[in-house]
């Protein structure tokens, strides 16, 4: 488990340490790289929605290789935020519509094989999950 | 290192963006201030070359998508040439490889705006 400031700046150490949690797990290069994607988005949008950009504040990663999953808990205590609130991405209008929101949870849903979202203990917990066996596919 | 760079250079009126590095939430301001510069100068052809771009996150895409109405508006586009395997499957998770034209070098990139002046001469 690693915790870091809510800054942005942090979060070339969060691929990092991602990206190598997940080559050491298996996963080949390609695989491991749009996994630390994956959490690079989780963490951003903690840094911009729950903490609103404060850069004060901390994000709990919890990293874990469990058998046949891989699985990344992002974990805030900032504003409860549910990303099943956010409008689903329409691609076909995102140009026009010139939005840049919703992308992020987008790319999660995609990369990863689940995406959670839980309030537990007055915190935010983004639990993403990996299983090795799909990662072939993807 | 620093974690993202951004070099430039015109060829045949045409602006070469080189990111280095990665572009996500903490380092786009850069890269869109690369792209911001080329508009604010008249130039509205544009290429990202992606040779040296590990990957790009949604702050990323989202800035290429800030962009590309006025680049388009006016009478240009930004095209991008030589991505990676992790670059292009982000593109294709997007479907983005349908809204942006993707090529394989530079020289395809550029050459693709020279056809598109001579079929309009």
């Amino acid at each position: 488990m690693i915790s870091i400031p809510s800054q942005t700046s942090f979060l070339g150490l969060v691929r990092e340490v991602t990206k190598k949690m997940a080559e050491s797990a298996g996963f080949a290069d390609g695989t491991a790289e749009r996994l630390a994607l994956a959490v690079d988005e989780a963490t951003t949008n903690v840094i911009e929605h729950a903490y609103h950009g404060s850069g004060d504040r901390e994000i709990e990663l919890r990293i874990e290789d469990r058998g046949p999953e891989f699985r990344v808990e992002v974990v805030d205590s900032g504003a409860t935020v549910d990303p099943r609130a956010v409008p689903r991405v329409d691609l076909g209008r995102y140009v026009s519509e010139r939005r840049t929101g919703g992308l992020g949870v987008h790319l999660m849903e995609k990369i990863m094989d689940s995406v959670t979202f839980r309030r537990s203990a007055r915190r935010n917990v983004c639990c993403l999950v990996k299983r090795k066996d799909s990662a072939a596919a993807r | 290192m620093p974690e993202l760079t951004v070099e430039t250079r015109d060829v045949e009126g045409v602006t070469l963006l080189y990111p280095k590095g990665f572009i996500n939430a903490h380092t786009v301001r850069l890269f869109e201030g690369e792209i911001q510069k080329a508009l604010a100068q008249g130039q509205f052809k544009i290429v990202v070359n992606c040779a040296g771009l590990v990957y790009i996150a949604s702050a990323g895409l989202g800035a290429i998508m800030g962009a590309i109405e006025e680049i388009r508006g006016n009478g240009g586009d930004l095209r991008l040439a030589s991505l990676n395997e992790t670059v292009r499957n982000i593109f294709e998770i997007l479907g983005f490889n349908h809204l942006y034209r993707i090529y394989a070098s530079e020289v395809e990139a550029i050459t693709s705006f020279r056809r598109v002046e001579e079929a309009g001469s």
